[in-house]
């Protein structure tokens, strides 16, 4: 089976020929490109030979355009803090809406051109022509939480669902919109699944996910599969209290990361919701061995059963040494996808 | 009266004019503003600390606790400084160089505000300079950093060599924190402790404290 072929089976529900791995990579592809990601970041024939490049050295099942939670913001015209080897930040103390009334004067998107959506898109485009016939291909939007807070400032937003929640639920009409959009153009170059990240939904607890953000995530989830999408939902961190809600999202797959126990995230979704992960992407998978990694995921596998990808709970970072990443990787290769280690 | 009922139950329940108004109560019926804070104000924030820990509580209920902590503040702290009554202790905070991250150093700040220290925030992207300079004008007798990325986390160890160079180090306790970092990184470069979330960071400052 192809990478493709072999995701595709699974998350058809049908045993591939092993299991599938999708670690997240930005900066790590970046490195193994040998490039700044200043670079990677701005342009997508950069990313496009880094991420070619870390699926073909490492063996995994696909390829993404993630890159940095800036992308919308950027074309939203939000001032953005730029590094020379690291992803851009959003300014915090300039977010777009730090004034309230700023969100009833801002255009809703009409177009993704001329910005740095549009280079992701065109990034889609380019990978599905190199190696879509063998990789998955991903495409990434903001979540409507995560977007909020990038376009609010988080500090902010995290006291208006108490202080204001009439403006947060426009608000959050707002990114959805702006993620809809985003998701429809990256379905359309070719993308096979959309990642979704909404981090800052890990640290709202579930009184307040459940009122304010799970409505506009199943909106976002629903659009994205009336267009022939998929959805790759990544809320990292500790999201425990919030598994439920999330495994009646009806996301494609749904990424663990490491605070959240594999076990308590299979029992809760159920047997047939794809899971990837929970590898700590800095306490075993940079600084453990290839040994304890192996043990790790062998312990994952009994927990995640026959619906899982393997994966670090979040993104491999930069200084991942190779001879875990492979490990990694060979354990996924060496092994059937059965929930049997 | 020495004990605040509606003001801990204020700021547990993140109500910044309740907190404020009873502050004011408070201080028109002649309570001192260091029994307020010891007895009121630190049970309230222990309080949410522990709602915190065992995951009742989360980011937002902690900034509104915390915004309401602070309302009370304003109003003792001029008092205190024409009483000439200082809190015991002063601890300079930060997010390290490079790093724009602040969520959880301000929750740590706020934990221990509200804990009856005295914090000086430097906020986010914080040269080694600017932390010895605050050490230096401010003396303080911690310096909590915070990082929340591994590229940034080499920014503490450079922090820490700065303290070092400028012969500082002697004076402050060290405390390192944020999602990467871990107890081994903290004995690696030198911090003089670490801990894994804001209350820990409350019991390690309390810890350390106590034993130097």
């Amino acid at each position: 089976m192809t990478g493709r072929e072999r995701i595709l089976a699974l998350l058809a529900g049908r045993q591939p020929d092993r299991i599938p791995c999708m670690p997240i990579t930005m900066t790590f592809a970046a490195d193994i490109l040998g490039v700044k990601y200043l670079q990677y970041v701005r342009d997508h024939r950069i990313m496009a030979d880094a991420q070619a490049k870390t699926a073909e050295v490492f063996g995994l099942d696909y390829v993404s355009t993630i890159s940095d939670p800036t992308r919308e913001a950027a074309d939203l015209g939000a001032p953005i803090q730029w590094y020379e080897d690291r992803p851009p930040a959003i300014l915090e103390n300039e977010a777009l809406f730090a004034d309230k009334a700023v969100l009833g004067e801002v255009q809703a998107l009409q177009e993704i051109t001329g910005g740095r959506m549009e280079d992701r898109v065109r990034g889609i485009e380019l990978l599905r022509e190199r190696v879509g016939s063998e990789l998955f291909v991903e495409g990434w939007v903001e979540g409507p939480c995560a977007e909020a807070a990038d376009l609010r400032g988080i500090n902010r937003l995290m006291m208006d669902f108490s202080d204001d929640p009439d403006f947060v639920h426009d608000l959050f009409d707002f990114t959805l919109d702006v993620a809809i959009r985003f998701s429809i153009a990256q379905i359309q170059a070719g993308a096979d699944i959309i990642g979704v990240g909404d981090a800052a939904a890990s640290l709202v607890g579930p009184r307040i996910y459940k009122e304010f953000v799970w409505p506009w995530e199943k909106k976002l989830v629903d659009s994205i599969h009336a267009n022939g999408g998929r959805v790759r939902l990544h809320i990292c961190g500790n999201a425990r209290r919030i598994l439920d809600d999330i495994g009646a999202l009806g996301c494609d797959m749904v990424d663990i990361d490491y605070p959240v126990s594999m076990e308590l995230a299979r029992s809760t979704t159920g047997p047939l919701q794809t899971l990837t992960g929970n590898l700590d992407p800095v306490r075993e998978l940079r600084n453990g061995s290839p040994e304890t990694i192996v043990r790790s995921l062998e312990a994952l596998q009994q927990q995640a059963g026959a619906q899982w990808i393997v994966a670090a709970g979040c993104e491999v970072v930069r200084d991942t040494p190779h001879e875990n990443m492979r490990a990694m990787v060979d354990f996924a290769q060496t092994h059937a996808a059965n929930g049997v280690a | 009266m020495t004990k605040s009922a509606e003001l801990y139950d204020a700021i547990v329940n993140g109500n910044a004019k309740k907190a404020h108004a009873a502050t004011q109560a408070a201080i028109d019926a002649g309570v001192e503003p260091m029994t307020l804070i010891s007895e009121s104000m630190v049970p309230a924030m222990d309080e949410v600390g522990r709602l915190f820990e065992e995951q009742e509580y989360f980011v937002p209920e902690l900034l509104l606790a915390g915004r309401a902590m602070k309302g009370s503040m304003e109003l003792l702290r001029p008092l205190m400084t024409a009483s000439g009554e200082k809190l015991s202790t002063r601890v300079v905070i930060g997010t390290v160089h490079g790093d724009l991250h602040d969520i959880g150093k301000n929750i740590v700040a706020s934990m221990l505000e509200g804990s009856g220290f005295e914090v000086i925030d430097l906020g986010v992207d914080v040269s080694p300079a600017s932390f010895v300079a605050a050490v230096e004008k401010q003396k303080p007798q911690v310096v909590c950093l915070s990082a929340l990325l591994t590229v940034t986390m080499p920014a503490m160890k450079t922090t820490i060599d700065a303290l070092t160079s400028a012969g500082l180090r002697p004076r402050v306790k060290v405390l390192i924190g944020g999602a990467p970092v871990t107890v081994q990184y903290a004995r690696e470069i030198g911090a003089d402790g670490y801990s894994e979330n804001a209350s820990g960071a409350v019991g390690l400052v309390r810890n350390l404290l106590a034993e130097a």
